[in-house]
């Protein structure tokens, strides 16, 4: 408008010229018109059109143009109107007009006629969210220019906005912005939905929230399975070797797990002490094993010096009365006692030996005790082949002798019974003496090691005790002896024991001697004791 | 004008987004070139894009072939469209063919020309018979002195040139200063309506007002006018808006038009497609567009400005 102006005072020849070029460069600009001050057509540029011979209606002049206040030049802007000066030509423009003195001091008005998809092609290409849009509207709150302007030329839709102050305003659920334009009258309206901007928003944070939630579980899912991996894992399978190692302690053996360097220290350091808990462990055994044997052969060596005493003392006696066939006999038995009892520090022997042992006490004790008891084997053949702790039947009789009958008026009688039951050898040792209380019986299979210490004859069932545990030592728990007495009636006394062969023995020996290789002479102690 | 027009822009928002697939709309015409149906697409794809849809737009060559936009319904049913919207050519010839696709589930709407069918679902157009009335009035405005009229219409089939002619007729007879009424029914194109023109002068000489009923014989008209160089002796109410017609208007051979409005029939015709298809319960089983009547004087005022020029 200002090179217009410039060119408008310079006279009309470089005014033609320039426009025209104009139009040519300018495709936006439909016309260049100009008017004298009652409104004729001077003259007119424009890019090729015709205009009409005559036209019912110039809609270019603007009749209340604002005048130039001195400063400024004053611009007035038009409705959207069809271009009316050209035949078949009818593009929407804008008109932009200013009042201009021409070269010979005349005001004239000179006015651009703005095709208005040019303005469109700005407000079209705004958008607010999913379905906003912005328009124009002047200063009268009519509608400039609306993106859907053939909607509302053609009545389907209508704005409500009628404010036209700035700011911003809401109706219903929509959102009005208004804002007015620096250099002219017009405004723009912002429009905007508010449910999609609110809605589409939140909603597209809570998926956005719900989204990184998920990607955030599943890393941390993924860290803690590695985490895991490196720490827990290692620190799982320990505890299940330690469970192991608690369950079966003897034959655990530790497997190392690999780790990180702490997994593998306290790995290590389990290692270690599995190690070592099993190395005490098999001490302590060792320990209790070779106690246990000695003790055995200890009590068996304390048996002896009172039995040995007492009989020698009848042989001495046997002597001074000139019997010398009894106290030779005597002497047979009591040898023939000795030699089954240490049998050459073997603990089996077979059981026709023990039974010769047993016959070679009673023998001596029948003697001893001038016959005020009798005895009688009841043998079944076949298990003599069998073996047997040795010194197994000695003590019961012993016991059946010194509490059982000694103290009875009448004759006592002592049965002895060795038979076999599917796998095991049974051995009785029955009297007719005088009997036990039930609490006796139990006592007698319940002593205390610790009680045996003041060892002496009237102690009852000492003797039984060690041979209970002896066997059990050997044969396990469930073999060993038990007790039936009734008072004044008689006791029998029970021995269970397995079959065991020469085979059998030796193998137990040998596996015995694995774990106890340190008692091996511990028979010779005995004999060094005897002998 | 605004009437009844105004209730859809606050369902748009909240309709638009809902569908993900776009659904296949017909829109089958009378014509593809009239300034006429260029309008009614341009509503179409105003709307096609505020309700997503796919839109195909298909018609015949001539205004009158019905066999060609019978084949046109068929295809679309066959391509599995699920809706047409349908300006007739024919009232009576695509009964039958559209019946038998609206019981295969295909949404028929019309506009602009109606069809003899129960089973279409909308129709949105301009009230015929009215319009009719207002070209009548028109004409009866123009002149003080008595009337002998000329009537070109086109095809005697198509449901809403009869119907504007019975209106037209209706709103004359009833006049003392109509002397005569004369029909010729043309082809709907430019040169048959000139030529049915020309023919119509020259047998009724007396004839000084002339009315026709659409967009190419509203031109042809025109041209027979520009012709015969009668443009002072005959007054002309014609339809539509057309470069060339408001230049004649302009001109003074045409001296009053019978705007509608096709954009409005193209949009309401895709909204309603979409409401159907979408479940919604129309609110009305025919849409009437708004009609107005343009004369010289008026023809650059704000609203006729809006009526009679596309915006581009």
């Amino acid at each position: 408008m200002k090179k217009i102006q410039d060119v408008t005072v310079q006279g009309s020849r470089q005014m033609d010229e320039y426009l025209t070029k104009l139009m040519e460069i300018r495709s936006d600009v439909v016309a260049v018109t100009s008017y004298d001050q009652n409104g004729n057509l001077l003259s007119c540029w424009s890019n090729g059109q015709r205009l009409k011979d005559y036209y019912l209606d110039n809609l270019s002049y603007m009749e209340d143009i604002r005048e130039d206040d001195g400063q400024e030049p004053a611009f007035s802007i038009s409705l959207p109107h069809v271009e009316s000066l050209f035949v078949d030509y009818y593009p929407w423009v804008v008109t932009v007009s200013q009042l201009m003195e021409n070269a010979e001091g005349q005001t004239v008005q000179v006015a651009i006629d703005i095709r208005f998809n040019k303005i469109s092609e700005y407000v079209d290409g705004i958008g607010i969210g999913q379905h906003g849009y912005c328009y124009i509207v002047n200063e009268h709150s009519d509608i400039v220019y609306h993106p859907q302007q053939q909607l509302i030329y053609s009545g389907l839709k209508t704005e409500e906005n009628e404010s036209s102050k700035e700011g911003t305003y809401m109706k219903s659920d929509v959102l009005y912005t208004v804002q007015s334009l620096s250099n002219c009258d017009w405004k723009i309206v912002g429009v905007s939905h508010v449910d999609e901007i609110i809605t589409n928003k939140t909603e597209w944070m809570s998926s956005l929230m719900i989204g990184l939630l998920v990607i955030v579980l599943v890393i941390t899912l993924l860290l803690g399975q590695i985490l895991s991996g490196i720490f827990s894992r290692p620190i799982q399978q320990l505890a299940e070797a330690m469970r192991e190692f608690e369950d079966n302690t003897g034959n655990f053996s530790f497997q190392p797990i690999v780790g990180i360097s702490e997994i593998k220290s306290l790995t290590d350091s389990f290692d270690h002490m599995v190690g070592r808990i099993q190395e005490l462990m098999e001490q302590v055994r060792q320990e209790e094993i070779s106690l246990r044997k000695t003790e055995l052969k200890a009590l068996q060596a304390q048996i002896n010096p009172h039995f040995l005493y007492n009989t020698l003392d009848a042989i001495a006696w046997l002597c001074e009365e000139g019997r010398n066939k009894d106290a030779v006999e005597m002497v047979n038995a009591l040898a023939r006692l000795f030699r089954i009892s240490i049998s050459k520090g073997h603990e089996l022997i077979p059981i026709e030996k023990e039974m010769q042992h047993a016959q070679s006490y009673l023998q001596i004790q029948k003697f001893r005790y001038k016959n005020q008891f009798t005895y009688h084997f009841d043998v079944d053949e076949e298990c003599l082949g069998y073996y047997c702790n040795k010194i197994t039947l000695q003590p019961i009789i012993e016991n059946a002798i010194y509490h059982g009958l000694d103290r009875m008026v009448d004759e006592g009688y002592i049965e002895i019974g060795i038979h076999q039951k599917e796998n095991e050898i049974i051995f009785t040792v029955s009297d007719n003496g005088v009997g036990m209380t039930k609490e006796q019986c139990d006592e007698i299979l319940h002593k205390e090691k610790g009680e045996r210490s003041g060892v002496s004859m009237k102690n009852v069932g000492i003797g039984i005790k060690n041979v209970s545990d002896r066997i059990q030592i050997y044969f396990g728990s469930e073999y060993g002896i038990s007790i039936e007495s009734e008072l004044d009636e008689g006791t029998c006394v029970t021995i269970r024991m397995p079959k065991v062969t020469e085979n059998g023995y030796e193998e137990r020996k040998t596996k015995k001697g694995e774990n106890c290789s340190g008692s091996i002479d511990g028979g010779n102690y005995v004999v060094g004791v005897f002998i | 004008m605004l009437s009844g027009c105004s209730y859809n822009s606050e369902i748009s928002g909240e309709m638009t987004a809902k569908s993900n697939k776009k659904k296949d709309v017909y829109i089958i015409t009378k014509s593809t070139t009239s300034a006429f149906f260029q309008s009614v697409y341009s509503g179409a794809n105003a709307a096609s894009s505020a309700y997503n849809m796919n839109l195909i737009f298909e018609g015949p060559e001539n205004e009158e072939d019905y066999e060609a936009q019978n084949e046109m319904i068929l295809e679309a049913a066959k391509n599995g469209c699920e809706a047409i919207i349908l300006s007739a050519a024919d009232y009576h010839a695509s009964t039958e063919i559209v019946n038998k696709v609206a019981k295969e589930g295909i949404d028929v709407i019309i506009i602009d020309s109606d069809i003899d069918s129960d089973l279409v679902k909308c129709r949105i157009g301009t009230d015929n018979y009215n319009a009719g009335c207002m070209a009548g009035e028109a004409l009866l405005q123009g002149s003080g002195g008595t009337l002998n009229v000329g009537i070109v219409n086109f095809d005697e089939n198509t449901a809403n040139g009869q119907e504007r002619e019975w209106g037209f007729r209706d709103t004359m007879e009833k006049n003392a200063r109509v002397l005569s009424l004369e029909t010729i029914n043309v082809r709907s194109t430019v040169d048959d309506a000139k030529e049915g023109t020309k023919q119509l002068l020259a047998i009724h000489p007396e004839i000084n007002a002339i009315v026709t009923f659409n967009e190419w014989t509203s031109l042809g008209v025109g041209y027979a006018i520009q012709e015969l160089g009668l443009k002072d002796a005959v007054q002309v109410v014609a339809f539509d808006s057309n470069l060339v017609s408001v230049g004649m208007q302009e001109t003074g051979y045409v001296d009053a038009l019978v705007v509608q409005n096709p954009y409005a029939m193209g949009y309401l015709g895709v909204e309603t497609a979409y409401k159907l298809l979408n479940g919604y319960i129309l609110d009305n089983e025919n849409i009437d567009t708004s009609t107005m009547i343009v004369t010289r004087e008026t023809m650059y005022t704000e609203e006729s400005q809006k009526m009679l020029f596309v915006f581009e």
